[in-house]
């Protein structure tokens, strides 16, 4: 069997519908990982969902209990075939954010795939159950062309990905050897744009807090005290415009990173971000001025206020709010002082007279709280993966120095001590995090292609070297 | 039969707390008239229905209740006693809807529909808003009638049921049945008095204009990290925008929504005017609101503008996302002399200026739409000296005349569309918590307006004192 055979009997596969019908079993399960009440859903899916398809394929699993309490359980598959060869490390998450049901358009369950032409709606289609169960299933087609994998293979699954990954380092870092590897090639995010295949070697951390202004117990109201007593929603306008201007650019200099360097300008240069049909526009006044869009998300950081609150926007009173709150996210690349961020809006907060606004840590809902990481561009394993992609699309891979989103990544390079290679099959109008996610069918018949012929290579004896 | 017999038996009933004036506001409160929930608009009807025109009918007066002209907005009842048309008439006001009640976030689990006692605290939705002020006014005109025969006056008096939903179509009912509703002058209770420890009249009120801002740039939400950096945010564009109308302490920073200068008459008269709020009412602060004036000047002479409620993306469950749109219910209250009611138009020409004009300017919720136009009665007016005369001899000392209110009320009805002078004696105090969880009223307070309510009616029909025109 070759290469191209089993290319094509994963495309055939893909086209006769075993890649969706078993998404949708997967997409059905709610694991909801902000949502307390669906622990339970985030075991069910390793259990009814992960294990019998990695037991299937000859794989011992095993499953970490979260240390956080709360937190999901976290899968280790592993296939073991021959100690000479080298050892990859995979990942997926199982959780999903919320559903947000009844805000989807056309009435769309979120757990119910529904596909419409190209798009395959649902949650967690892109974010992240697609992607791995397309990497699994690409696994199954070399197993099933070669007999064999030809490579050692790990494979994680964790279910608190969207909370913030807690406890998942706990994990790691108690059964390093478990988890050990040669390198971690994985699949989360989106391609620069659809047609584009992508390879992205680290990520942007990010880090939630809440600004909060809250000067008394209650309302009152707006005719007796308009004038008399300070309006918090004001206060904390006023000071969210001191840290980002009206155009997006970040005012404080301890938020921002160091200048872009000129080898991630340059592998920066040619990519140009496509959101696919329907995608947002991009604002080309907002952010950095004087960047490209590929430089302000993938070489630079941005301030988001995610939510404000004051008053009761549902139903508004005639009366002066006694508090207001702004749940806000830095996203950030490597290079930025992370622990930096909170003491210095402290400082910045203090210095322009806003000492009443005080930096509260984020609601445990969405208490994310990422670093941002990095592999080199030039490191054997990223040129490796890049070219085994091009073998397969024959265009060239585009390699970004970071994804615009935040994982887990640190994991990977920092306690694991990997080449983390990220290859993403989703592309960036997917509404990941919003009502409407959703993946186009070609791109994942494409990425079929790709990670078959990726996991197959990594099987041919004078591939890749193993890691000294 | 003389003026202290009068109050008295106005008091006898204020003091009997199982049978008179506490049995009579715990019914009304008890009937939910949350004028700013369209379910509530039966319970409106019940109120009139049920509590007030059995009592009007009992002290000799007609009733008559008018609905809205607008579909779903709240009626209103004008009760009318007419004892000699060579008699002036006074007419009277008071509304019979509340705020929502806010359930649920009272202190102590505290019911909004059940009266509950603590100390001198009343509490309940509507004790001090007016519930409890329409039921004293009530009760002095029965002890009047009862101790001199008759009123001696005619009197007309009106309990409005969407008041604090902005009265829509109130004046607009009162236009087309002015006949019904002409009068000579105006004596009615509302609101809280300035000063804990001394009453005062109030001859006007702020207007108030509420209006929306609003900025949705896309139809949802997209991946803060994917997207962050290219999506402009509106959360921040819309706060930037707000920043430019009024400033980090409070002051409006928009030229056609500032007053003219404080007049000299009205600085002198709020000279006079201490603003306590009494135990419970919230800390002035003193470095918020236009600078270099007073706070009685800030309240009662210049405009505030309010962000009353600010939301973008999903406060409740945030999420990682980039959200697409952000709303800012907005308000300004106003004083005679700011065209308020255009507040709208000259927000938009600021933002415009300003290159925010991808921000729209929307009416406010049908809920919470808020719109009063400023008024004042001139301190000159001689109904205004006879009034604060009346006050007097029930206080026995000096009572405070505020030029105008904080807040806002039908006022322009009266001043535009009946054109008469009208004077509001206002029986609650600040700490009130009237348009929040832990409404209620203090009892010294409202035994007090009993008094003062009653010894102004039994003035207004003495043959000797009464004011003539």
């Amino acid at each position: 069997m070759s290469r191209e055979s089993a290319i094509d009997a994963a495309l055939e596969w893909f086209d006769e519908r075993g890649f969706l019908e078993t998404l949708a079993e997967r997409v059905a399960v709610p694991t909801e990982s902000q949502n307390p009440e669906r622990l339970p859903e985030l075991a069910r899916y390793l259990d009814e969902q992960m294990i019998p398809a990695f037991e299937a394929m000859g794989f011992e699993t095993h499953v970490y209990p979260n240390p956080v309490a709360g937190g999901g359980p976290v899968l280790l598959a592993i296939r073991h075939e021959d100690d000479t060869r080298p050892t990859v490390l995979g990942y997926g998450h199982g959780d999903v954010i919320r559903g947000q049901e009844g805000r989807w358009a056309e009435g769309r369950d979120p757990w119910t795939l529904d596909r419409a032409g190209d798009k395959v709606y649902g949650r967690g289609t892109a974010d992240n159950k697609a992607q791995h169960t397309l990497n699994m299933s690409a696994l199954a087609q070399v197993l099933a062309a070669r007999g064999s994998l030809g490579f050692n293979c790990k494979f994680m699954i964790e279910t608190g990905e969207e909370n913030g990954s807690a406890g998942l380092d706990k994990i790691i870092e108690g059964n390093l050897d478990a988890f050990a590897a040669d390198a971690f090639i994985a699949s989360d995010g989106p391609r620069v744009a659809p047609d584009r295949p992508t390879v992205f070697l680290g990520a942007r951390g990010a880090k939630n807090f809440d600004l909060v202004v809250d000067l008394r117990d209650g309302g009152h109201h707006s005719g007796n005290w308009g004038g008399l007593l300070a309006n918090p929603g004001i206060i904390l306008g006023h000071a969210l415009a001191s840290i980002i201007g009206p155009t997006g650019q970040i005012l404080v200099n301890e938020l921002k990173p160091p200048p872009i360097s000129n080898a991630i300008r340059e592998a920066l240069k040619d990519i140009v971000i496509d959101a696919g049909p329907d995608g947002p526009t991009i604002d080309v006044n907002w952010g950095e001025p004087g960047m490209t869009p590929a430089e302000k998300v993938y070489g630079w950081n941005s301030f988001e206020v995610l939510a404000f609150e004051t008053g009761n926007p549902a139903n508004p009173v005639n009366a002066v709010p006694p508090r207001a709150r702004a749940h806000c996210q830095m996203r950030f690349v490597a290079g930025s002082d992370r622990d930096g961020f909170v003491p210095a809006l402290r400082k910045h907060l203090d210095d322009h007279g806003f000492e009443n606004v005080r930096i509260d840590p984020p609601p445990p809902g969405n208490a994310i709280n990422f670093s941002a990481t990095r592999t080199e561009p030039d490191h054997p394993w990223a040129l490796w993966v890049a070219d085994a992609i091009s073998r397969t699309t024959g265009k060239p891979t585009a390699v970004l120095p970071s994804l615009g989103g935040s994982i887990c990544n640190e994991l990977f390079t920092d306690t694991l001590g990997l080449p983390s290679i990220w290859i993403p099959h989703s592309y960036a109008a997917c509404s990941q995090h919003a009502p409407d996610e959703h993946i186009l069918l070609s791109e994942f018949r494409d990425a079929m292609a790709i990670m078959t012929g990726l996991y197959w290579d990594l099987g041919e004896a004078d591939l890749p070297m193993k890691a000294a | 039969m003389t003026r202290e017999a009068a109050i008295d038996k106005a008091l006898d009933y204020y003091d009997d707390e199982d049978k008179g004036y506490y049995k009579d506001l715990a019914d009304r409160v008890a009937v939910p008239t949350e004028s700013q929930n369209p379910d509530r608009l039966s319970e409106s009807y019940r109120y009139l229905h049920d509590f007030m025109t059995p009592a009007f009918d009992a002290m000799g007066y007609n009733c008559t209740v008018y609905d809205n002209p607008f579909d779903g907005f709240g009626p209103v009842l004008l009760a009318t006693r007419i004892e000699d048309d060579d008699l002036p008439t006074l007419l009277g006001y008071g509304h019979g809807d509340v705020i929502r009640g806010q359930d649920g976030r009272w202190e102590n689990d505290r019911d909004p529909w059940v009266l509950d006692f603590d100390g001198d605290r009343v509490y309940g939705r509507g004790t001090a808003d007016n519930k409890g002020q329409h039921t004293v006014h009530m009760a002095a005109v029965r002890s009047v009638i009862e101790t001199r025969g008759a009123l001696g006056f005619n009197h007309k008096f009106i309990i409005e049921m969407g008041e604090e939903n902005g009265s829509k179509g109130f004046k607009e009912l009162v236009a087309a049945e002015k006949e019904d509703f002409a009068a000579d002058v105006y004596f009615a209770s509302d609101g809280p008095r300035v000063d804990m420890a001394r009453p005062n009249l109030t001859l006007g009120c702020r207007g108030t204009r509420n209006f929306d801002l609003v900025l949705n740039l896309r139809s949802g939400g997209h991946h803060s990290g994917n997207w962050g950096g290219l999506l402009a945010n509106p959360g921040v564009i819309l706060n930037h925008a707000i920043a430019t109308i009024v400033d980090a302490r409070g002051k409006i920073l928009v030229d056609g929504l500032r007053p003219p200068p404080i007049s000299n008459s009205v600085r002198n008269a709020l000279k006079d005017v201490v603003r306590e709020g009494g135990d419970g009412a919230p800390d002035i602060d003193h470095d918020w609101g236009e600078p270099g004036l007073t706070p009685p000047e800030k309240v009662y002479a210049w405009n505030s503008f309010e962000v009353l409620a600010f939301t973008t993306g999903n406060p409740e469950n945030p999420v990682n996302a980039v959200p697409p749109s952000a709303r800012a219910n907005c308000q300004l209250r106003y004083v005679v002399g700011t065209d308020g009611d255009r507040a709208p138009e000259i927000i938009a020409e600021h933002l415009k200026a300003n290159g925010f004009d991808m921000i729209s300017v929307e009416e406010p919720p049908a809920g919470n739409a808020g719109r009063f136009a400023a008024a004042r009665t001139d301190p000159e007016h001689p109904w205004a000296g006879w009034m604060r005369a009346a006050a007097e001899r029930t206080y026995g000392d000096r009572v405070a005349v505020l030029p105008n209110s904080g807040g806002s009320i039908c006022n322009d009805v009266f001043q535009d569309v009946l054109g008469i002078p009208f004077v509001w004696m206002p029986l609650s105090y600040t700490g009130c918590n009237q348009h929040a969880p832990n409404e209620h009223i203090l009892k010294p307070l409202t035994r007090e307006g009993m008094r003062m309510v009653s010894g102004a009616y039994w003035d207004m029909g003495d043959a000797d004192l009464g004011y003539r025109l």
